[in-house]
């Protein structure tokens, strides 16, 4: 056996054998993905939340709620601004209609809302499942990897009457870059999925108290 | 209502990950790569083997020159493009208008001067640079051809050596094969001595027995292979051989696993 073994990176990728090879494109798939969500989902979170910061601002200014829907409602709205456009356009269309009841205008008014905030945060968490998976499961599929390159070197191991350190330690080097592979996908997609799910959390909760006071004050109005 | 909305940043985000998975891809060829270098440790260590064989032919003085030369002809070539130093330049000193022509034209002058001399200096330098060079060359060419021979004469040292070796091998196995008949004949005479023939024997039959040693002579397995046909003289061998322990054996370890199974063949009456 070749005792003076080229081992650099690539020569340790393109010697591995197919299954490792497999496993290290998967992971790296898998890792390319994750962090265009990563980075897809960093963007998408903080546009909604400078819309919603902005847009609180706009609303506790005291601004007339038909102008603020008219300039809402000319734009492409997204987080809480369609939670209000949804709400308002509901509760506009009601009023119109003479003889509505106070209470059923609030309850379709409402149900608008909460509509137009399921989807709001369907489309903020969209992906992070993905993330998820990554992140717990990739860790295993490069332990796979690296058993099974671990495994064909200790196979070759016998096949050598005295076995060195020299004969095994290119194999399972090889076998160790899938590992490595799969906690680089896993590590980032652990830390940007819970990141991601409290920050959404916190926006939830913002929409939501949002809803309770925007119900409020168009109740205030409708009588 | 189809609720659809353009997430922001696509292609931003897909240009990121890219950017991520090159910067790590880097990261790993270019710090990973740095153990290419082990080989060559591994090479000097070749070399300092190759003078071993030394004794046969008395070649001590090849034997230093050689790990020198080898680093020394790659950062030998390195220093020459050196850039050459610069130039002074000359000071941009504008003299008034009412300092005396003289002092102008002599100043010029100096200038002048100065600048023949640097050009001067230069043309030293690049020819005294030349000359280095060539001499480099030629050193170079010299450790080469030093380096051949003496790479030659190893590999006719080694082949020397490997011919002595095979000689040494062979007297080796010869004074093996001698040893071994001569601690087998001492294991059989001391188990015969053991032995207690049984006074109801008739003819001169042939016992043959397995006997897997210890190294140290005991005996840790012992089996009848062809029995004589006759149990009494079977079991007297046996408990002849059990009683033998410690069979000698040759004291060199290294022999032991000639010894370690052992097929011996005992007869009744074998000086006869």
């Amino acid at each position: 056996m070749n005792v003076n073994q080229d081992l650099s990176f690539l020569s340790l990728i393109t010697n591995a054998s197919v299954v490792v090879q497999l496993v290290m494109l998967g992971l790296l798939v898998a890792s390319m993905i994750s962090w265009w969500y990563i980075f897809q989902k960093m963007f998408a979170i903080n546009e909604a939340k400078q819309t919603t910061d902005k847009f609180e601002r706009d609303f506790w200014s005291g601004l007339d709620l038909q102008t603020l829907f008219q300039k809402v409602n000319s734009r492409d709205a997204g987080g809480m601004e369609s939670i209000f456009e949804g709400g308002f356009q509901e509760f506009s269309k009601l009023r119109r209609q003479t003889g509505a009841d106070v209470a059923l205008v609030m309850e379709s008014t409402r149900r608008a809302m909460r509509a137009a905030y399921h989807r709001e945060l369907d489309l903020l968490e969209a992906h992070l499942p993905f993330l998820a998976t990554v992140g717990s499961v990739s860790p295993y599929v490069g332990l796979f990897g690296t058993v099974w390159g671990i495994m064909n070197a200790f196979r070759s191991l016998s096949s050598v009457g005295q076995a060195t350190l020299a004969h095994v330690a290119p194999g399972i080097a090889e076998a160790l870059i899938a590992t490595a592979m799969g906690l680089f996908a896993a590590i980032p997609a652990v830390i940007a999925y819970n990141r991601y799910s409290s920050e959404i959390d916190r926006l939830a909760t913002r929409f939501d108290s949002f809803m309770e006071e925007f119900s409020n004050i168009l109740q205030r109005q409708a009588k | 209502m189809v609720f659809q909305r353009q997430q922001p940043g696509q292609w931003k985000a897909g240009a990121l990950a890219l950017l991520v998975h090159v910067l790590f891809l880097g990261l790993m060829i270019f710090s990973v790569s740095w153990q290419n270098q082990e080989p060559s440790g591994i090479q000097v260590e070749l070399w300092s083997e190759v003078p071993a064989p030394a004794k046969v032919a008395a070649p001590a003085p090849p034997r230093k020159p050689e790990p020198k030369p080898e680093p020394k002809p790659k950062p030998e070539p390195k220093p020459e493009p050196k850039p050459a130093p610069p130039e002074p330049k000359p000071e941009p000193k504008q003299l008034k208008a009412d300092i005396e022509l003289k002092a102008k034209e002599e100043e010029k002058k100096k200038r002048r001067e100065e600048e023949l001399k640097q050009q001067k200096e230069k043309q030293k330098q690049e020819e005294e640079k030349r000359k280095q060079k060539l001499e480099e060359e030629k050193r170079k060419q010299e450790l080469d051809k030093k380096l051949q021979q003496e790479k030659q004469e190893a590999l006719r040292q080694q082949q020397a050596q490997i011919e002595a070796e095979n000689a040494r091998k062979a007297e080796a196995v010869a004074a093996g094969q001698r040893m071994l008949d001569d601690y087998r004949g001492r294991i059989q005479a001391k188990i015969k001595r053991f032995i207690i023939l049984p006074p109801d024997l008739a003819g001169n039959p042939q016992a043959e027995f397995d006997v897997t040693l210890m190294p140290t002579g005991e005996v840790l397995h012992l089996k009848l292979t062809r029995s004589s046909g006759s149990g009494a003289y079977d079991n007297a061998v046996e408990r002849a051989i059990v009683k033998a322990q410690p069979l000698p054996l040759p004291p060199d370890p290294g022999q032991f696993s000639k010894f370690r199974e052992l097929h011996l063949k005992f007869k009744p009456r074998e000086d006869l």
